[in-house]
């Protein structure tokens, strides 16, 4: 019988601390109001706040029991997340790795749990709380994308980003169970976040290392590669280099061929 | 004068004619038509390693047309668009070109690549073939030594060819080469320098000097062993699995002509056709996607060509035992690259010496061994084939790894763990199940084949019906030996059902032509009914 | 099991005009010491349904090779080539597939055709020739023997050792004159094993060598974040290609407790190698000299892609696991007075894979 006693006193103290929060923000903002009164010209900053007091309530609702209520993190469960700015949380959210299904060493992509807006209000809600990258403009990303060069962008692709994602762009292998993921598929937006920000184990490449531009050189390779079909064939062998072609030589060039030798040497 | 009239039926003769006073052919060339093979699939399986060489020469002489192996710098102006304007070496850049700019150039590059890895696969499983079935006994230790050569030498015409393109991948792989050669003690930097040229990894000349061994030095070689290789079936005689009438001092065939030569040639056109298939549909060492080789730049998943996978393996899962020894170093690497290899080369050349070594058998030997009736080399080549596939795992197990989600650092130490243990059982388990399978010959060959038909005697005990396969002595025993080739173990192989209906997937005779045929042989028949044993 | 009762001794009269010509092979065959087993036309009664369907099939296996070698003709004459981006819709991409598939159908198509035809059509027939191997007889050795010893008496080389002698000084050097060419190949490996590109005295007239990217960018500090590593170069001419392939750096942003941990651990010689929390780490695997540059930011593991050595850059990048035995060696980097990454002195150790003069 206490259980659910004990659940009710949950609630209350977390509907009383958010009544208390909404009201010390209410406070804080009235003032605020009534000290800046010009900041209410400026239409972005408005919509800004809004979308951040949306993310707010998301991220209470979502986030709070790893990240702690103000997204300073919780000790053993997740990290702050002040400062890792808006970029990160859009990276994190859109490709579907928060929130997290189970604790584990690296967090997978999968269905994101919540929509591209959803996404946008938590990522201004952190931004809000700790500045830190931001996410690209979409329209200013598929512009730069489009008119990229190609050839620079492989060259920066192959000197940065190789090593682990691998040359076809298939991802590979890191120590002890990590792995760096596949760029097939992945959104434009989240490749330039993830280049930005250093999702779990990859290196951070800010702009004053990769400029905005490079990272959409870059990001224009990626693409390039992933949608231009292999002029070598309808089998591409997963692009994965030697080890699948060897695999292959034997399945089907061995196998044909040791199958015709017994239709040849059978009895007719 | 009289105009000689021409007749073209006569012309055949009237040219052999004039061939033969010449040549004196008549006798040589009718023993060569009549010359008698033997039969078996399994004596097909180095004819497509012969038949692989043949279309890497005709691929290869194409590609050279346009190949230019030079490391002289030049920037890309062709078509691919991603590697526009890049600084790339003449090597690759004519690669790339041969790949995008020359009309079907991609389709040879291909061919020749699949062709490359066939032609390996082949001589693997040829010499598998070989091994287990014991071929390579008095009188053929010679071809077994060529065989044995031959497939170092395509390992290595192989490693060069991979090299050559000078793409990210190949360049990665070249600079492993170095590191290897470096490792060797006392000569192993005075090597890499004679290797590179002088001015250090990668210097300016491996390209130039790979591609000369690659295209004139080692297949010219090779042509001329295999060349010695096929002569010697040729004058030893092909060796033939043991059966009825087949003796240690016949062969028991077909004739060269017409029925060889044209399962040959149909056999070559085959290969061909799968090669073009491959090459056609399977896309294989796309370089445009690696890029030049700078040596900056590596990419996760860099392997060699599977043949080269099992050193790659090995030197993976050797552990970092590096020795110091007055004031010198000998690196790890050593031994699992070079020592590894060296082993892994030499040994096999080696190996019918070996055998004899143990065996004392210094007979001749033109009948076939049953792999069942040597558990000790059968157990041996099963030990040496789980080295091999553990190696080659491990050789990719960082593909492995990623792909299956799998931990890299457990994939390593499930492959350090099973070389040690792996090869151990499996030497164990092929020694048992060859002597069971030996014990069930026998056994069939003395109480007969079971029939699946219980009886029940009058104590009421169950027991199955056996057919015997001769007619038992005045005790009651069979008494048939062993000779060496399949026992029959089912009724309808000695006529005593009717045999199965022959096809892969739906048959392709109709009962009624599949009826027991008269058979001859040594096995005399039975009638079985359920009424009588 | 025909045929075994022609007389097995005595020649044949091959010219007699009775003898057909099957009875002219078969003394053939016997004279080479070949006997016909069975022997017999595939289908003994000619033209039945079932051989004209076998005739059939093999006709349009030719057929479709010679359709087949005509589509390769015409697809490489025809067919859009040229390399272009684009989808399977894109009708260059089907080029080689198309070529691939013609040839395979031109061969296969020949290749099916012409082993239906020995198997199917051609007279089924079993042989057995005498193998006569186990080396010669014993009058052929003697003879053989005596042939090669008269060649030698002939040559009287077994009885003039002053000849035997000087023909070995003769020839032996002229063995030794083949290989000697060799020797151009033969290069000293010099000093290079010990120098890199950061070596100031050799390359860059003492002037200490600054980090560059590969574009030619010299490197500051706020050009690398925190977590974040890149890939440079020592900035002199043609630093970044391959004539300086030993030279590659990974240069990597550590976080502040990281870096502290990093301090503390630095082996003596590289107490000041590190500037603030940044740490230069040679590229160059010291296994085989693969770039070891798959950098984990959170754990500050650096993985080398080609045998899987980790390496700790917290612990002065020494090996965690695999093959590698020593740790990536360090670059000691200071900042200059512009603000640029600079090498404080070259590696103090040899760069890359370990060799046989290298000291411990």
């Amino acid at each position: 019988m206490a259980a659910p006693v004990r659940h009710r006193h949950r609630w209350r103290r977390r509907l009383g601390a958010l009544a208390r929060f909404v009201g010390a923000l209410a406070l804080v903002g009235g003032i605020y109001t009534a000290f800046a009164p010009g900041i209410y010209a400026d239409e972005p900053k408005q919509n800004f706040d809004k979308l951040a007091a949306e993310g707010k309530e998301l991220f209470d609702n979502s986030c709070v029991s790893c990240h702690g209520k103000n997204a300073e993190g919780v000790k053993g469960r997740g990290p702050s997340l002040i400062g890792v700015g808006g970029a990160a949380v859009e990276f994190q959210v859109n490709s579907g790795r928060m929130p997290m299904a189970k604790q584990e060493a690296q967090a997978e992509r999968k269905e994101a749990v919540f929509t591209p807006e959803q996404a946008e209000a938590l990522a201004a809600f952190i931004q809000k709380l700790g500045g830190g990258p931001e996410a690209p403009d979409k329209k200013w990303l598929a512009d730069a994308v489009a008119n990229a060069d190609v050839a620079s962008g492989g060259e920066l692709f192959r000197v940065n980003c190789a090593s682990c994602h691998g040359f076809a762009t298939g991802g590979g292998a890191l120590s002890s169970g990590k792995y760096a993921p596949s760029l097939r598929d992945v959104p434009t937006d989240q490749i330039y976040e993830a280049m930005l920000t250093g999702p779990q184990n990859m290196p951070v490449f800010a702009d004053n290392q990769l400029s905005a531009e490079q990272k959409a050189e870059v990001i224009a390779y990626i693409e390039y590669l992933n949608n231009d079909r292999d002029p070598g064939g309808p089998f591409t062998l997963g692009r994965f280099g030697p080890s699948t072609e060897g695999l292959a030589i034997f399945l089907v060039g061995i196998t044909t061929l040791a199958l015709a030798t017994l239709w040849i040497a059978g009895k007719s | 004068m009289k105009r000689r009239k021409f007749d073209m039926k006569q012309l055949p003769g009237k040219i052999g004619g004039e061939l033969d006073d010449r040549f004196k052919l008549a006798k040589p060339a009718r023993s060569l038509m009549t010359k008698v093979f033997p039969d078996h699939w399994s004596f097909l399986l180095g004819e497509i390693a012969l038949f692989s060489f043949i279309v890497l020469l005709l691929t290869g002489t194409f590609l050279a047309l346009f190949f230019e192996p030079s490391m002289v710098e030049v920037h890309y102006h062709g078509s691919y668009i991603p590697l526009k304007g890049l600084e790339m070496s003449k090597a690759y850049e004519s690669t790339l070109h041969i790949s995008f700019d020359v009309r079907g150039g991609l389709v040879i590059r291909q061919m020749h690549h699949w062709a490359a890895l066939l032609f390996v696969a082949a001589i693997l499983v040829h010499m598998g073939r070989v091994f287990f079935t014991g071929a390579f006994r008095k009188p053929r230790e010679t071809n077994w030594v060529i065989g044995a050569i031959l497939f170092i030498l395509a390992f290595f015409e192989g490693l060069m060819g991979y090299s050559i393109p000078d793409d990210g991948l190949s360049g990665t792989g070249l600079r492993i080469m170095s590191g290897i050669t470096e490792s060797v003690p006392v000569i192993g930097t005075w090597a890499n320098n004679l290797l590179f040229g002088g001015s250090g990894y990668p210097g300016d000349v491996i390209v130039t000097r790979f591609y000369i061994m690659h295209v004139l030095l080692i297949p010219g070689i090779l042509l001329a062993l295999i060349g010695i290789h096929v002569g010697l079936v040729f004058a030893q005689k092909h060796s033939q699995w043991p059966g009825p009438g087949r003796t240690e001092h016949n062969v028991v065939g077909f004739r060269m002509f017409p029925n060889y030569v044209s399962k040959q040639g149909g056999f070559f056109m085959l290969v061909f056709a799968v090669i073009a298939l491959m090459g056609g549909l399977f896309q294989i060492n796309p370089i445009w996607l690696f890029g030049p080789y700078e040596a900056s730049v590596v990419s996760s998943a860099s392997q060699p060509d599977y043949y080269v996978l099992f050193l790659e393996g090995l030197v993976r899962l050797f552990p970092s035992w590096e020795i110091h020894l007055w004031g010198f170093t000998l690196p790890a690497v050593f031994w699992p690259a070079v020592i590894g290899m060296g082993v892994a080369f030499t040994v096999p050349i080696f190996y019918p010496f070996i055998e004899r070594r143990f065996t004392k058998d210094s007979a001749h030997h033109n009948l076939l061994q049953r792999p069942r009736d040597n558990p000790t080399r059968t157990g041996v080549g099963a030990m040496v084939t789980s080295i091999f596939l553990i190696t080659t795992i491990s050789g990719t197990n960082d593909v492995i790894a990623d792909k299956f989600n799998i931990s890299l650092n457990a994939m390593t130490w499930a492959g350090r763990i099973g070389i040690v243990v792996v090869p151990v059982i499996s030497f164990y388990i092929a020694h048992r199940i060859c002597l069971g399978l030996q014990q069930h010959d026998r056994e069939v060959l003395s109480h007969g084949i079971e029939t699946g038909i219980l009886r029940r005697d009058a104590q009421g005990r169950f027991y199955e019906v056996h057919q015997p396969l001769g007619a038992p002595d005045e005790h009651g025993h069979v008494e048939l030996e062993y000779n060496g080739w399949v026992v029959p173990k089912k009724m309808n192989k000695v006529g005593a059902l009717a045999p199965a209906i022959k096809g892969f997937f739906k048959p392709i005779e109709q009962p009624r032509d599949a009826e027991p045929p008269a058979v001859e042989g040594e096995e005399p028949k039975k009638e079985v009914g359920a009424g009588k044993s | 099991m025909t045929d075994k009762h022609n007389s097995p001794d005595e020649p044949v009269d091959v010219t007699d005009p009775k003898l057909t010509k099957f009875d002219i092979v078969k003394e053939g065959l016997r004279r080479d010491g070949i006997e016909i087993l069975h022997y017999e036309p595939a289908f003994p009664k000619p033209n039945t349904p079932e051989e004209r369907r076998v005739e059939r099939f093999i006709a349009l296996c030719f057929v479709i090779a010679g359709l087949g070698a005509l589509g390769f003709v015409v697809v490489y004459a025809f067919w859009p080539w040229h390399y272009s981006y684009g989808q399977a819709s894109t009708m260059s991409k089907w080029y080689t597939p198309m070529l691939g598939l013609c040839l395979t159908l031109a061969l296969g198509g020949l290749g099916i055709g012409i082993l239906t035809w020995a198997k199917k059509l051609l007279p089924k027939e079993e042989l057995v020739q005498d193998r006569h191997d186990g080396g010669s007889s014993e009058a052929d050795r003697v003879i053989a023997g005596a042939t090669v010893s008269t060649v030698l008496d002939d040559t009287g080389i077994r009885r003039r050792p002053l000849l035997r002698r000087a023909l070995l000084f003769g020839a032996a050097p002229l063995g030794l004159a083949a290989i000697a060419p060799i020797g151009a190949l033969i290069k000293p490996p010099g000093d290079s094993y010990y120098h890199t590109g950061f070596d100031a005295k050799k390359y860059n007239d003492g002037k200490p060598v600054r980090l560059m990217l590969k574009d030619g960018t010299e490197l500051k500090p706020s050009m690398v974040a925190v977590g974040g590593q890149v890939t440079c170069f020592p900035s002199i001419p043609d630093g970044a290609t391959n004539k300086h392939a030993e030279s590659p750096t990974l240069l990597i942003h550590l976080r502040d407790d990281d870096a502290a941990e990093t301090r503390k651990n630095a082996f003596s010689q590289y107490k000041d190698a590190q500037w603030n929390n940044f740490v230069a780490h040679s590229k160059i695997c010291t296994h085989v000299g693969c770039p070891a540059s798959l950098y984990e930011q959170q754990t500050n593991r650096l993985l080398c892609p080609c045998h899987q050595s980790q390496f700790q850059v917290t612990d002065n990048a020494k090996p965690v696991f695999g093959p590698a035995t020593r740790a990536l060696p360090q670059l000691p980097i200071d900042v200059d007075d512009e603000g640029f990454f600079y090498a404080t002195s070259d590696y103090l150790v040899p760069v890359g894979p370990a060799f046989w003069e290298r000291e411990a």
